[in-house]
C-alpha cells in the first residue's frame, strides 16, 4: 500500500493517519514493510466519554488507534512544556516531539513509533560519547571505555536522563492518553536499537555455562556497549513472562517489566536527540548532547578494578622503559596500635608514581600500586581538547592530532 | 543512757520513714541519701592538659604579613590521581615541555641530598638484593625431589635447601595429586575446628582484600 500524506485540509476527516514526520518505507531497521495499523474494533476506549467528557474534541476519534493522531500534539500542554523544559527550538514540531514518546510496544507501525528516530539518537549519541572519551581519556582500556559508554549513553543512563526531563509515562498506551505522556505497554518486546555487532553462536550457552568473553571479540562481535547480541526471540519468553504477572500484586513491575520501561524511555531520549538533529542538524545534536549527556558527572577512577596491582605496574615500567618501581615507606603511624595507617609511595628511579595509605604494608603498597595505574589510565591532555567533530565547522582550526596511546598493559 | 537511746530509735525510725518514702512514692522527688566527694582535683585535667600549643604551621612567621590574612593549611590528603605523574606524560603533551626548568633541577640535584624515603622492609633493597642463582638443572632436581617425597622434601625445606622462597618453589613444582588431595583434606579439617569468629575474620579478610583492588577502600 502507498502512502501519501494528506492534504490539510482533509487532515481531520481521512481513515488514514497523517504521519508526523516522514520516514521511508525502506528504512534500515524498518525491514520489511509493516501493514497499516488499522482501528481496533473490540474494545472501545470512548465508552465512558459520556461521563467524562475529554477536554480535546478530537480524543474520541483518536481514540480507534493504537497511539494518538499527531495533530492532538499541538493542543497537548505537556507536550509544549516539555518542548521548553529542554530549551527545544520552535522548529521541532510538537508532532515529532509526540512521536518521539511513541515506543514500538506501543505502536508496532514504524511509521508512527519512534524506532526510527531512535536509532538515528543511538547512532549520534554514541559517536559524540565515544569521541569524547576517546579524545579526553585516550589511555582509557577498553573494558572501562565499555563501561564509560555505557554510564554515559547506556540504557540506565538514559532512563535517569528521561525521568529528570520530566516524561511521565501513561499508565496503558493508547490514542485517547495525552500525547505528551510515555507510552509502551510492557507485554510486549521492545525494540533496542542495535547499530552495530553480530548475534555469536555461542550467545545462548555464554549464560547457561558461565562462557567467558574475551575483550577482542567483544571488539569484534558485541554491541556499542559490550554486551552480547541477543536474537529478538531471546526476549520473547522474558515479555511472555512479564504478562503473565498480576499488575495488581507487584505495583512496581517484574524485573523483566522493569527493564521494558527503561528501554522505552532510554529509546524516548535517542529519539528526542534524534528529532533535533532531524530537524535542526549536526551542531544542535552536538550541543543537545554536551548539554544533557556529556554534562553529567561520572568518576571514572571507580569504574576500575585490578587483580594484581604491583605485576601490572611493573610491567609497565617495563613496557615504557622505565626504572622499576620500587615501594618506599613515607610516613606511618601506630605500627603497634589497633589501628595503624602506613603511606607508601611506588617510586621509579626518583619519580613518585603514586600513593596509597593503608592499614598494613601490603596493603598500602596495593593501593600505591592501583593509584598509580589509574593515574596511568586516566591521563588525559587537557580538559578543553578538541574532538574531531569540531573541524565539521566553517572556517575550523587547523587539526592537531590527538593523543593516541599505544594500548593498554598486559 | 536512756536519751541515747531514745534518740538512735528516733534517728532510726525518721530513717526508716524517709527511705519507705522515697521507695514508695513515685511522684515526689528522689533525694540523694549520699553525697558526692571529690578526692581529686579535675582541673588538672580538664584546663590545664588540654591546653595545647598550635601546631607550628598555624604560627604566622616573621615574614607572613602583619594585617589580616588567610591561612591555607589543607589537611593532609591522598594526592589525586589525576594529576598525571611526570612521568607518564606523553613525549608531545606540552605541560613536558612547560616543566622542562623543573625537570633540569631535579635532574641536577646530586643523589646524596636528594634523599629518598627507606624502602618497605621485606623488599630487596641495594644491600641485599634479589639473587637469581638457580640455574635450569637445580629446578630440574627441585621437580624431582618434590615428587619423589612430597613429605619430606616440603616446600619450606626446599626453599631452605635451594636457599630461595616458598613462592619460587610453589611456582616451580607441584607436589603430586594424592599428596594434594591429603594436604587439601588436612586443611579442610583445620578449618572445621574453627569457630564462629576466626571464620568470619577469614571470610572478612578475603572480603577486604576484594574491596581494595575493587577501589573501595
Amino acid at each position: 500500500m502507498k502512502r501519501i500524506r494528506p492534504a490539510p485540509q482533509e487532515l481531520c476527516l481521512s481513515q488514514r493517519r497523517p504521519q508526523s514526520t516522514f520516514a521511508q518505507p525502506s528504512d534500515p531497521i524498518a525491514g520489511e514493510e509493516v501493514p497499516e495499523s488499522q482501528p481496533t474494533e473490540p474494545v472501545d476506549p470512548t465508552e465512558d466519554m459520556s461521563r467524562f467528557p475529554p477536554l480535546d474534541p478530537t480524543t474520541k476519534k483518536s481514540a480507534r488507534y493504537p497511539s494518538p493522531l499527531p495533530e492532538r500534539a499541538l493542543k497537548s500542554a505537556k507536550l509544549a512544556a516539555l518542548r521548553a523544559r529542554l530549551a527545544l527550538s520552535e522548529k521541532i514540531p510538537l508532532q515529532t516531539l509526540a512521536r518521539a514518546l511513541v515506543d514500538s510496544t506501543a505502536d508496532k507501525n514504524k511509521q508512527f513509533n519512534n524506532t526510527n528516530l531512535a536509532f538515528l539518537g543511538h547512532t549520534l549519541i554514541n559517536y559524540h560519547v565515544s569521541e569524547y572519551l576517546m579524545v579526553r581519556y585516550p589511555r582509557l582500556p577498553m573494558a572501562i571505555m565499555y563501561s564509560a559508554v555505557a554510564a554515559y549513553a547506556g540504557p540506565d543512563a538514559l532512563h535517569t536522563v528521561a525521568r529528570q526531563w520530566g516524561i511521565e509515562a501513561a499508565a496503558v498506551p493508547g490514542g485517547e492518553v495525552d500525547p505528551g505522556l510515555l507510552q509502551f505497554s510492557t507485554d510486549k518486546t521492545p525494540t533496542v536499537p542495535t547499530t552495530f555487532g553480530s548475534r555469536r553462536a555461542e550467545a545462548d550457552y555464554l549464560d547457561k555455562f558461565n562462557w567467558r568473553r574475551g575483550i577482542n571479540s567483544r571488539v569484534v562481535l558485541d554491541d556499542d556497549f559490550g554486551n552480547v547480541v541477543q536474537s529478538p526471540s531471546h526476549s520473547d519468553d522474558a515479555a511472555a513472562r512479564s504478562a503473565d504477572n498480576n499488575a495488581a500484586l507487584r505495583p512496581y513491575g517484574t524485573p523483566e517489566t522493569r527493564k521494558i520501561a527503561e528501554t522505552a524511555y532510554a529509546n524516548a531520549v535517542r529519539a528526542v536527540a534524534g528529532a533535533v538533529y532531524a530537524h535542526r542538524g549536526r551542531e544542535a545534536v552536538k550541543a543537545f548532547v554536551k548539554a544533557h549527556i556529556l554534562s553529567r558527572q561520572l568518576d571514572l577512577s571507580r569504574l576500575f578494578a585490578f587483580k594484581m596491582p604491583t605485576r601490572e605496574l611493573s610491567n609497565l615500567c617495563a613496557r615504557e622503559e622505565f626504572e622499576k618501581p620500587v615501594a618506599r615507606l613515607l610516613s606511618e603511624t601506630g605500627r603497634r596500635s589497633r589501628t595503624p595507617v602506613f603511606v607508601v609511595g611506588i617510586y621509579s628511579g626518583s619519580d613518585k608514581l603514586g600513593e596509597g595509605a593503608g592499614p598494613n604494608l601490603d596493603a598500602a603498597r596495593w593501593k600505591a600500586a592501583m593509584n598509580a595505574l589509574k593515574a596511568w589510565y586516566l591521563y588525559s591532555p587537557g580538559e578543553d581538547v578538541r574532538v574531531p567533530s569540531d573541524m565539521l565547522v566553517e572556517d575550523a582550526r587547523p587539526w592537531e592530532p590527538a593523543h593516541i596511546d599505544i594500548g593498554e598493559v598486559i | 543512757m536512756e536519751v541515747q537511746l531514745q534518740l538512735s530509735v528516733r534517728r532510726s525510725a525518721a530513717a526508716a520513714s524517709r527511705t519507705c518514702q522515697s521507695c514508695t512514692s513515685l511522684i515526689l522527688p528522689r533525694t540523694a541519701t549520699h553525697q558526692q566527694i571529690r578526692h581529686q582535683a579535675t582541673s588538672s585535667r580538664h584546663k590545664r592538659a588540654l591546653r595545647v600549643p598550635p601546631h607550628p604551621s598555624f604560627i604566622a612567621s616573621d615574614s607572613a604579613p602583619k594585617t589580616d590574612h588567610i591561612i591555607f593549611n589543607p589537611p593532609s590528603s591522598e594526592p589525586s590521581i589525576f594529576s598525571t605523574p611526570f612521568k607518564f606524560l606523553p613525549k608531545n603533551d606540552p605541560r613536558r615541555r612547560a616543566n622542562l626548568p623543573a625537570l633540569f633541577s631535579s635532574l641536577s640535584v646530586a643523589p646524596a641530598t636528594n634523599k629518598l624515603p627507606p624502602l618497605l622492609p621485606f623488599l630487596p633493597t641495594e644491600a641485599q638484593p634479589k639473587v637469581h642463582h638457580l640455574k635450569p638443572e637445580d629446578i630440574t632436581e627441585m621437580r624431582r625431589l618434590r615428587a619423589e617425597d612430597p613429605v619430606a622434601n616440603s616446600v619450606i625445606a626446599l626453599s631452605n635447601k635451594f636457599g630461595c622462597s616458598k613462592t619460587f618453589v610453589m611456582m616451580c613444582c607441584h607436589a603430586p595429586k594424592e599428596h594434594q588431595e591429603q594436604h587439601r583434606e588436612r586443611l579442610a579439617a583445620v578449618r572445621e575446628r574453627w569457630g564462629p569468629k576466626r571464620t568470619k575474620a577469614r571470610e572478612d579478610r578475603v572480603r577486604r582484600k576484594d574491596m581494595l583492588l575493587r577501589g573501595e577502600l
